[in-house]
């Protein structure tokens, strides 16, 4: 198996460390004052923790990409 | 990973369809089971309700190495002792079905994990192969799993695969034809070992797991398992595992659940380090790190490295967040530049009239004297914006910093097995922590967690002490911050108040939810040094989701401030309140609308108190008074009715009956808790 595929970003639980693909995991349907909150629960322990987008996540992607480059010159 | 290959299709895909074979596909919730199932089954699939329950059961038919193979799903479990009615469906069917072997698929990120459920296999002496799934993603994220090691010691074939991209799946093939029992066997401690073989020739011996899997099973309890057993064991045969079970669990303080699962956790770590690498880690050092774990957890050791933790958050947050930046924030960028700017920018754009006076006030009186609605005593910018991202915005931001450090750090679920322990030392149900521990991220959601309690009252009583007494991270941060200004003697009685609330009412549930109930299982990360990236990445996506949430509803509550004050309300308010809020609490009047607005957010009634004492706090002239009264304030917003979000999602889980009785049972309490605090500083502070 050669260079990893492009992949998903992946979220990891801070409380169990399970890394998963946030999709339809967010909390938001059961949450009466949800609409746009980005809150979304770990499948293995129901941690909730808000999700990396928005400058959050321009900001994982610049590091990603400052390791990867690191890693592979 | 030299064998894998880009793959023709390998297997062929029919109808459902008899066959002489059986695999039986078995994995942690979300591994990518189902991709896997279905690349190797097609479209020709069977979905039926497993009897009895309505977790769903798939197969289908494969033809696998030239023949044909009867494949069936089932759903993700972490253990095959069951913890949910997904899990048993699995374990049953592990049980019931003969002749099968099984295909385990396993998130290669998360290996250890996948290797807890694989020693259980071993354990029942199931036929298996373990597809190490995601294997990809797990090289991306510098994890190497030695994979020809692993198959050594389980004496299993191990098979690296991306289901999604059909990798690996030929050498799947092959492995699945040649599936063998593993020759991995977890030694458990001489007691458990003996009690094991007293119970083994006791048990029927025609199933699909392994004698000593259904011995250790039937050793910790599992209520589910002894139903079967009930009615293929002989009375005599059933004493006699009771009294072994008996004679094993007088020999433990914990539940045999959690001994068995403590022991053989040990020997899947071992597992887990021999053949796992991870490039650009940074955990400590091995040794160290385990036995600051394991003081970490412990019951009377873990106190004080809590105590050193919160003393680390409190100066951080209540010293340096709600001191020096919030200082900087509130007069020198708010007060001092922003509010007259913007104070400007509206008289230049509307010059002169009534609409200028209604927007920011009469030209030349200060804010906090008229009654603007942009700026003035409640102006959106200078009360609800200047809450928000000058009072609150800098607390929290360092409090969101302290708590990623304790996320990333591998303290805080250590932290959760810790108070569970405690808890259960009170007899307190181990799944009712769960909710709780949960609740230091947001309550309203882990109020959602409750459901997994099995009964209504059960379910009721997690929602009373999540919404009573456990703080949402928001709200210890103002906590923090308002502590950081009282004498520690004074933020000693706060604390002690709180844990005793939280421990007499969970002593009080302890006696309606009786018993060892469900044990909480929390898989631990190792303890690490944490990233400063990270750190920064996750403190971002709270501060933005912070903004999000709160800064709509601090601005609602300063508008319904404003319409009151507009209409003489607040005077009215303060008033009504003054009986309690000035009779029994012994706080200024101004307290009352704190209350009030805490419904909203308990941030923003706590910014509100803040704001009040915060002279005093910075010029160092807090007086004895002034503490008690920061301390009852404290006591009663931390006791006080959840928040708005919390509230109705009380009401949408638990029913509007509960709903209104929970917040009417908390209502006096927290008030009647501030009134004794009140009476009991004065006397003894």
């Amino acid at each position: 198996m050669g260079a990893p595929a492009p992949r998903r970003r992946e979220v990891s639980c801070p409380l169990c460390g399970t890394s998963f693909d946030p999709e339809g995991l967010g909390c938001r349907p059961s949450c009466p004052l949800a609409k746009g909150c980005r809150v979304v629960c770990c499948p293995s322990c129901s941690y909730s923790f808000p999700q990396e987008t928005g400058l959050a996540g321009l900001l994982r992607g610049l590091l990603e990409r400052r390791h990867h480059d690191k890693e592979h010159p | 990973m030299s064998h894998c290959h880009t793959c023709a299709p390998a297997l062929e895909k029919k109808q459902v369809v008899p066959a002489g074979r059986s695999v039986i596909l078995v994995g942690n919730p979300n591994v990518g089971k189902s991709v896997l199932f279905g690349a190797l089954t097609g479209k020709y699939v069977t979905v039926s309700n497993y009897p009895g329950t309505t977790v769903e059961v798939t197969r289908g038919s494969a033809t696998i190495a030239g023949e044909a193979w009867h494949v069936m799903d089932t759903p993700g479990t972490n253990n095959l002792l069951p913890m949910s009615e997904d899990e048993q469906v699995t374990r049953d069917i592990l049980m019931s079905e003969r002749g099968y072997s099984c295909l385990q698929v396993c998130d290669a990120k998360n290996l250890r994990r996948g290797l807890l459920l694989a020693v259980q296999l071993a354990e029942a002496e199931v036929p298996f192969v373990l597809a190490l799934n995601m294997y990809d993603e797990a090289l991306g994220r510098g994890i190497a799993v030695d994979h020809a090691r692993l198959s050594e010691a389980l004496g299993v074939e191990v098979v690296p695969t991306v289901a999604v991209q059909r990798k690996g799946l030929p050498q799947l093939a092959e492995a699945l034809a040649k599936a063998r029992a593993s020759r991995f066997l977890v030694r458990y401690d001489d007691a458990v070992e003996a009690a094991v073989a007293e119970v083994v020739p006791l048990l029927p011996g025609h199933g699909g797991l392994g004698k000593r899997a259904l011995a250790l099973m039937a050793l910790v309890g599992d209520e589910s398992l002894a139903a079967q057993l009930a009615g293929r064991m002989s009375p005599a045969q059933l004493a006699v595992l009771d009294e072994a079970r008996r004679r094993l669990a007088a020999r433990y303080p914990e539940s045999l659940r959690f001994v068995i699962s403590r022991q053989r956790l040990a020997a899947v770590d071992r597992l887990h380090d021999a053949v796992l690498t991870r490039a650009g880690g940074t955990s400590l050092g091995s040794s160290f790190a385990r036995r600051l774990g394991g003081w970490a957890t412990h019951p009377v050791l873990g106190l004080p490295f809590l105590l050193a933790v919160l003393f680390v958050c409190y100066e951080f947050v209540g010293v340096f967040g709600a001191k020096t930046a919030v200082d900087f924030l509130e007069n020198t960028v708010f007060y001092e530049h922003l509010v007259p700017w913007f104070d400007r920018l509206v008289r230049l754009l509307v010059p002169g009239g009534a609409v200028q006076t209604f927007l920011v006030g009469p030209a030349g009186v200060p804010f906090r004297e008229h009654g603007g609605l942009l700026v003035g005593r409640y102006g959106i910018v200078s009360m609800g914006l200047s809450y928000g991202m000058a009072i609150v915005l800098p607390i929290v931001t360092t409090f969101f910093i302290a708590f990623s450090f304790l996320e990333d750090s591998g303290y805080l679920p250590r932290l959760a097995v810790m108070v569970n322990k405690l808890f259960k030392r009170m007899g307190l149900n181990g799944k009712a922590v769960l909710p709780m521990v949960l609740g230091l991220g947001c309550d309203t959601m882990a109020t959602m967690t409750a459901r997994i309690m099995e009964t209504r009252k059960e379910r009721v009583i997690v929602t009373l002490l999540l919404a009573l007494a456990v703080p949402c991270s928001a709200q210890l941060a103002v906590i923090f911050a308002m502590l950081g200004g009282v004498t520690p003697v004074a933020a000693a009685w706060f604390a002690g108040t709180v844990l005793l609330v939280l421990f007499l009412v969970g002593w009080l549930a302890a006696k309606v939810i009786p018993g060892r109930g469900s044990d909480f299982m929390l898989e631990l990360p190792p303890l690490r040094l944490p990233q400063a990236g990270n750190i920064a990445v996750k403190t971002l996506a709270r501060i933005e989701w912070y903004l999000r949430e709160a800064l709509p509803l601090f601005i609602l509550g300063t508008l319904i401030l404003w319409g009151l004050d507009r209409v003489h309300g607040i005077a009215l308010l303060e008033k009504l309140a003054a009986p309690v809020v000035v009779g029994l609490l012994h706080l200024p009047k101004e307290a009352a609308t704190a209350f009030i607005l805490g419904f909203l957010r308990r941030d923003y009634a706590a910014a509100g108190l803040f704001l009040h004492y915060e002279p005093f706090m910075k010029a160092g002239t807090m007086t004895r008074e002034m503490n008690i009264e920061v301390t009852v304030a404290l006591v009663t917003i931390t006791l006080f009715i959840p928040c708005i979000a919390n509230f109705f999602m009380i009401l949408k889980e638990r029913g509007w009956r509960t709903g209104v009785g929970v917040a009417g049972f908390i209502l006096p309490f927290a008030i009647g808790v501030g009134a004794t605090v009140n009476v009991l500083m004065r006397w003894l502070y």
